[in-house]
């Protein structure tokens, strides 16, 4: 109670101390909210590409094509216990290529029973699994879902169909079998098809000279690779050098490579965007550190009293930082309220199949509160330390 | 109760090259129960003594013993606790802390002694005893400089201190409340065996002290009972 009408005495400097901190920490929830929101979706890379091993064509050829007779040389790789075909293309050719943070809508398709090996499980909010035999069957990602308003048993044409498409564009319409939760990563923007109708569009994709001379039952674009449930990265490099070096017409990239570029994206995105919102918060420290030196100064009789009748050195100097911390939290409190409350405002305005830019976790919050009182703590370290170190006469008798 | 022995305590303070004798060489004892008035010119070295003996000065020689406890050997967290259990402090500008009110003033000292057992009741009978029961929950700024000074005795009485040191307790109020102050000090001395030494130049307040201490360059020129030194 004290340590609040202390800090009102000075209600404008208090006021203008406490919202460095709230400027300081509103910066670290929201920046962080962003970072946690693109390291989510990377994490979602890293576990996806972290269980298996992506084949591809080899370096030079221009189409990714493989013959899929390919899948049955790798899996007499030591080491690969599953392999899958994989097929990809935009959801919305044509569409105009911006700045995002989320993933574009995707057609992926391959074998559903891919998803029993992979790392990254998804669930379904409604609906249910496609069948390996079954065709004209999709499964919509949460956002797409609500991009283009689908619910289970509707139907829609993908590709879509872009509005100034020239009159041979060629889409075909697919029932909608399922609907993902949110995963806040890639699945979330993607539509799943099952092989056979990955076929079907990897036909429509091929140019028109080639398109006959193809048989898209024997092509796949890529093979996914799995080891054993729990083969670990390192092994699964291993599995890629294998691949190189045994399977000719293909090109193995290794697992390390692709989880360390994910990881290194996100350990930039992050140093950057909390290295911006820290420097604000350091900013507002100084504040704190005026602050407390000056409150030091006018109640140099004060501590002088407090010494007077059995005060320490360490009652003196847990008072002030006490009122420091409290600055601190009570800063850090408003500012982390304030930032919540500018990401979940801005993730309700985010436009339907946009992906939301923020996600505030528990370690953020942690984090937030926890080094905005810290930063009170060390700001008021020193003043706490001259007020505690301060000769009790000269201090009684000050003016 | 407080039994003080001062032997050849010395003050010096280095002013640029100069060296000030604040107090020098003054040994004495103080016994349990005494009502010492100590007086003297400005820069006699009254309130030098006074913030010797409430050990918030260290002597530059000499020794002070309080109740046989050497002060001299105790660190610096030692006296402070020495300090809140056995001292008590009464200032002459009340040095009331404006952000707490009257019964949080008084018991502003708890908070750095362990024994807390009825602080507050003791707290709101000191303030019953110095008739300012009503007013417990006013601002120290609400209150007249006579009923700021009552709080502070009550303050400096709230953890039972054997020693209550009184740095010119009515240089900043009138005749007739520093009377009821002198009064006040007087039924503690007598009822509560408190030790009182009063730094004062107010000549009615330091004729009620049983014992007058004069002091005069930072020796003492005359300690002798009140009746005796009214009678030289």
């Amino acid at each position: 109670m004290e340590i609040v009408r202390n800090i009102t005495r000075r209600k404008l400097r208090s006021f203008l101390t406490i919202s460095g901190i709230v400027i300081g920490v509103l910066a670290l929830t929201t920046m962080g909210a962003l970072a946690e929101n693109f390291n989510a979706l990377l994490d979602g890379g890293v576990k996806y590409f972290g269980s298996n091993v992506q084949v591809g064509p080899p370096d030079g050829q221009s189409a990714s094509l493989l013959p899929l007779s390919k899948i049955d040389e790798i899996k007499q790789i030591q080491g690969v216990a599953a392999a899958f075909p994989t097929y990809g293309f935009s959801a919305k050719p044509g569409a105009v290529a911006v700045v995002s943070f989320g993933i574009p809508d995707t057609i992926v398709a391959g074998d559903p029973a891919e998803n029993s090996w992979s790392s990254l499980k998804t669930s379904f909010a409604s609906g249910h699994q496609l069948d390996a035999v079954t065709t004209g069957g999709v499964v919509l990602g949460s956002t797409i879902s609500k991009e283009f308003n689908k619910k289970v048993g509707d139907s829609i044409d993908l590709p879509v169909k872009p509005a100034d498409a020239k009159p041979d564009f060629v889409n075909h319409a697919f029932t909608v079998m399922g609907i993902l939760n949110p995963t806040r990563t890639a699945p979330d923007t993607f539509a799943y098809l099952n092989t056979a109708d990955g076929q079907m569009l990897l036909k429509d994709s091929l140019p028109i000279a080639i398109r006959g001379q193809i048989d898209v039952t024997k092509i796949t674009e890529g093979i996914d690779v799995y080891g054993q449930p729990g083969t670990s990265i390192s092994d699964l490099d291993k599995i890629a050098d294998r691949i190189n070096a045994e399977v000719t017409g293909v090109k193995a990239t290794k697992t390390s490579v692709l989880v360390n570029g994910f990881k290194s994206g996100g350990a930039i995105f992050t140093s950057i965007t909390t290295a911006a919102a820290l420097l604000a918060l350091l900013i507002g420290g100084l504040s704190v550190v005026n602050t407390m030196f000056m409150a030091v100064a006018e109640r140099v009789r004060e501590i002088g009293l407090k010494k007077a009748v059995g005060a320490t050195t360490r009652h003196i100097m847990g008072e002030f930082l006490l009122e420091a911390v409290f600055i601190g939290v009570l800063g850090g409190l408003i500012g982390y309220g304030l930032g919540v409350a500018i990401t979940v405002v801005a993730n309700a305005l985010t436009p339907p199949g946009q992906s939301t830019l923020f996600l505030v976790t528990l370690p953020l919050t942690v984090f937030a509160l926890g080094f905005a009182a810290a930063l009170g703590a060390v700001a008021g370290i020193l003043p706490a330390w001259r007020a505690a170190r301060l000769d009790p006469v000269t201090a009684l008798r000050n003016q | 109760m407080a039994n003080l022995q001062l032997e050849n305590l010395t003050k010096y303070y280095k002013v640029g090259k100069n060296e000030i004798r604040a107090l020098d060489g003054v040994t004495l004892d103080i016994s349990d129960g005494e009502f010492v008035a100590v007086v003297g010119r400005s820069g006699s070295g009254k309130t030098t003594m006074l913030d010797l003996l409430g050990l918030l000065l260290r002597p530059t020689s000499g020794r002070l013993t309080i109740d046989g406890t050497d002060t001299g050997k105790l660190g610096d967290s030692q006296l402070a606790r020495l300090r809140g259990t056995k001292v008590g402090f009464v200032f002459q500008e009340y040095n009331l802390l404006p952000s707490l009110n009257v019964l949080e003033n008084v018991m502003l000292p708890l908070r750095y002694v362990h024994d807390r057992t009825d602080g507050r009741k003791r707290a709101e009978d000191l303030l019953d005893r110095v008739g300012l029961s009503d007013r417990v929950r006013h601002r120290a700024t609400e209150l007249s400089g006579g009923q700021q000074q009552r709080v502070a005795i009550a303050r400096s009485m709230v953890n039972r201190p054997s020693l209550i040191l009184l740095d010119e307790p009515t240089g900043a109020v009138d005749t007739e409340t520093a009377q009821q102050l002198v009064t006040l000090l007087k039924s503690l001395n007598e009822q509560d065996k408190v030790t009182i030494v009063v730094v004062t130049h107010d000549l009615d307040v330091a004729n009620e002290a049983k014992r007058q201490i004069r002091l005069k360059d930072g020796k003492v020129v005359s300690d002798e009972p009140v009746v005796a030194a009214a009678i030289a």
